[in-house]
């Protein structure tokens, strides 16, 4: 009678393959339904000169986005959505209250696949970056009422290793175990985020409400609007002071005060704008020089236009079209200048770009 | 009494703070139709309550943290000794206000308050912030890196609001610190997230409320309608002005305007610093405005009632000289913005010390009326010129040897120096003011003109008509 083993040189035996039906078995039976999302690889990012972003243009998990930063940041995920059984340990969660809002405390779960199915099904092992989606935690209860479907619950892979209360008696493994931490509205789950639709009748993509982001843009916008209400301009808002003639027609200056000139007439009287001053001008009339960088204001005192004030005050809220700072014009500049050989260039160019050499237009 | 203020200083800084990290987005990669996109970056604060926390996860697990995200939380406020300045020491500026239209919410280009303000001296802070920036991979944080980094060098200037006379409104933003990142390499088992660090001094002034009162001291004179006693002025007492109508006026003494009085007009010059009264013509001087004049005083509004409507109850203009104050009411002249209409209040005019002239002469060459050649008894006139000469009399009454028309046979000479005022008393012409042997002052009027004239060193002027330099008029609203 040959010696009893259940291990055979390497061999997948039959003992293995009852233990692993058995513990498939106990994954249909007992197992949570779970939706995976599989990475198929960084997005194809064509047109960039620089090797170390390579264009990936064959989809492959292999593939990596920025040789540089190791990192993978637009993934691409399969369109459709593999189901699973899996198992992992309930636990209690507590809200963490960061920077940046409430965090599960304890959000990190490991949960346990059956290998060969999972194999059977989704064609490999589930790796990092693969999105996982728990059906039974699915929320039909919010606050918000008038959100138009339940708030469905997702993971993001981030270890994998065989599950060490998955090995069999004949020391192969039948259970991947995968850390899985709570997804985050980041650029790296785009794909998903903004392709699933709430239901087949809404095709809001469920970004729009899993995720805080626009709460936040408009909690920011709502700031920003007070700011401006606050603070409109630089300098100082002179326009309610009232400032006296010291002649028989109109002041010919205006209140002294750091950054405080908007090209207004003192008082709010009338003033004509232009790049030329009036043919016909009267004593104590005004006029905004609009050829002038800032804006000039200047008032006829009856022989000559003498200078009032520059218009300098400027929105500075980053980015707005009235911001003249002088850091806007370089970093929102939208001119152009045509070069020598009549092509239409962008005046803003990246220093280290400026004297490449550029093809002609076709 | 309350010692409570509130103005929510640290919470506008805190504001514009948000305001200067706002707008800015980071490039997401090409996605499936080959697209690339901007995707704006918020910024909230950082050290919010957990239950708002909590309603903006919609108080579920499932909700989504968005990222790239940055938050601002103050580290610490202290006391910045190095800032110092005067404690006690409170600063005065005087304001006018444009006028306020209620109806169209928008201010005139008249004139509103002259306020005074006070502002106590602020004390000195150092605010540090910190600004976390959660970024989910390296490229976002170095795209928003070179973003934020070119804005400080070291620093930016921000104001907490644009209130001209809030000077503690001005401040900078200065870079200390910057961590790249909060996790440690190597990473290790965990996967937390990773935030860069900024940290930023902003030295930041506290203030108490400011004293505002309704002044006008920069470019008038106000003067109390009550004396050092707390009772009435009697001098503004004789004016006519009732004392509950005393009660609520001021005066207003523009410091660089002149009216010139003539006739019953009063007429604007602008410029000449002159504080007294002068007689004769206005030198040569720019005219001023009324209607820009008065607006510096006060809101334009009619006068209730009344033939000639003033603005904004100006009913009384003073004229003043060292020896008395005439007291006119005034309107706007219809065609004429540099003159007004005054109305001088006979009262408040100098009374008459000697009897009226009907006329002024000069005897050297003036035209005989009939009542120079058939005067009746008491006809006076003021002369500008000599009559007679003593050198040239002879003594003798039965012989004429002065002028025919001032003289009678029989009767004395008339002798009369430039200046004198003769009277014809029924037979002769007599001497009845004796300009070399008068020193008083005196005061007269010519019945042709109705011109009013005073005697003073020893020369006839205009007693009230001619210029009121600054400080001799007055406005009464």
């Amino acid at each position: 009678m040959p010696r009893l083993s259940l291990w055979k040189d390497g061999k997948h035996t039959n003992d293995y393959k009852f233990f692993d039906r058995r513990i498939s078995e106990m994954f249909t039976i007992s197992g949570t339904g779970i939706l995976i999302h599989k990475y198929l690889g960084p997005l194809s990012q064509t047109g960039t000169d620089n090797v170390t972003l390579p264009e990936n243009t064959t989809q492959s998990e292999l593939n990596i986005q920025d040789l540089l930063f190791l990192e993978n940041r637009d993934r691409k995920y399969e369109e459709n959505v593999y189901k699973m059984r899996g198992i992992y340990q309930v636990t209690d969660n507590a809200f963490d209250l960061t920077q940046f809002g409430l965090f599960l405390q304890t959000g990190t779960l490991f949960v346990v696949f059956h290998i060969n199915d999972m194999i059977q099904t989704l064609g490999r092992k589930i790796m990092n970056g693969d999105v996982l989606e728990l059906q039974h935690l699915i929320d039909y209860e919010t606050l918000d009422s008038s959100l138009p479907a339940a708030l469905k619950r997702f993971f993001v892979v981030t270890d994998c290793t065989r599950a060490a209360e998955g090995y069999s008696p004949t020391w192969w493994p039948h259970l991947w175990r995968c850390k899985i931490n709570p997804l985050v509205d980041s650029q790296e789950y785009k794909d998903i985020l903004t392709k699933i639709t709430v239901s087949e009748d809404d095709i809001t993509p469920i970004k729009e409400i899993l995720s805080n982001y626009a709460r936040y843009i408009d909690i920011n916008d709502a700031i920003v609007e007070q700011a401006e209400t606050d603070w409109p301009e630089s300098g100082y808002d002179t326009s309610g002071i009232f400032v006296r003639s010291k002649d028989s027609t109109t002041p010919n200056y205006t209140i002294n005060a750091y950054l405080a000139g908007e090209g207004l007439a003192p008082n709010g009287l009338p003033a004509t704008s232009g790049t030329s001053f009036p043919a016909n001008p009267v004593e104590g009339e005004y006029c905004l020089r609009l050829d002038y960088l800032p804006n000039r204001l200047f008032r006829y005192d009856g022989k000559r236009w003498t200078k009032i004030e520059d218009s300098v005050r400027t929105n500075i809220t980053n980015g707005a079209s009235t911001n003249l700072t002088q850091r806007n014009s370089f970093i929102n500049n939208t001119r152009t200048y045509t070069n020598v050989r009549g092509n239409v260039e962008k005046e803003k160019q990246n220093l280290n770009d400026v004297l490449k050499i550029k093809p002609d237009v076709q | 009494m309350s010692s409570y203020f509130y103005s929510g200083q640290v919470r506008r800084f805190l504001q514009q703070f948000i305001r200067l990290f706002s707008n800015f987005e980071v490039e997401l990669g090409k996605n499936r139709e080959g697209i690339r996109t901007l995707l704006r970056v918020p910024i909230y604060y950082g050290d919010g309550s957990k239950q708002v926390a909590s309603i903006l996860t919609r108080n579920s697990e499932n909700n989504l943290p968005t990222v790239p995200a940055m938050s601002v939380y103050i580290a610490s406020l202290k006391y910045d000794r190095s800032r110092i300045q005067e404690p006690q020491h409170v600063s005065k500026m005087q304001i006018r206000e444009r006028a306020y239209d209620p109806e169209t919410g928008m201010y005139t280009e008249y004139q509103g308050d002259l306020l005074t303000i006070e502002r106590l001296m602020p004390v000195p802070y150092i605010m540090t912030l910190k600004l976390d920036i959660w970024t989910s991979n390296t490229d976002q944080k170095l795209q928003l890196f070179e973003q934020i980094g070119p804005l400080f060098n070291p620093s930016l200037e921000i104001q907490s609001t644009d209130s001209y006379v809030d000077w503690t409104s001005l401040s900078i933003v200065e870079l200390t610190d910057y961590i790249f990142t909060s996790r440690t390499v190597p990473i290790g088992t965990e996967d937390p997230i990773d935030v860069a660090t900024y940290t930023f001094d902003i030295p930041i002034w506290l203030s108490a409320p400011a004293k505002v009162k309704k002044m006008g001291v920069i470019q008038s004179i106000i003067a109390s309608v009550y004396d050092s006693q707390g009772t009435i002025d009697h001098e503004q007492d004789t004016f006519d002005i009732s004392a509950s109508i005393l009660a609520t006026k001021r005066i207003y003494t523009p410091i660089d305007l002149n009216v010139f009085y003539l006739g019953n007009t009063l007429k604007l010059y602008v410029g000449n610093n002159q504080v007294t009264f002068e007689d004769g013509e206005p030198p040569a001087m720019q005219q001023g405005n009324w209607r820009v004049a008065i607006q510096s005083f006060g809101e334009l509004a009619s006068v209730p009632s009344g033939v000639n409507l003033l603005v904004n109850g100006i009913s009384r203009v003073y004229l003043k000289n060292e020896d008395f104050t005439v007291v006119g009411t005034v309107s706007y002249h219809p065609t004429d913005d540099s003159l007004l209409l005054f109305n001088a209040l006979f009262d408040t005019l100098p009374v008459n010390t000697l009897q009226p002239v009907n006329g002024i002469i000069d005897p050297l060459n003036t035209t005989v009326t009939n009542l120079m050649a058939s005067p009746l008894t008491g006809t006076r006139f003021l002369i500008l010129n000599p009559i007679g000469d003593l050198l040239n009399d002879d003594g003798n009454p039965a012989t004429i040897d002065g002028p025919l028309l001032w003289n009678r046979t029989g009767q004395p000479e008339l002798i009369a120096n430039a200046n004198d005022i003769i009277e014809y008393d029924g037979t002769k012409w007599v001497v009845a003011f004796d300009s070399a042997a008068t020193t008083t002052v005196q005061y007269i009027t010519n019945l042709t003109t109705n011109i009013q004239y005073k005697w003073k060193n020893q020369e006839w002027t205009k007693s009230v008509e001619g210029r009121y330099g600054v400080g001799a008029w007055s406005f009464v609203p």
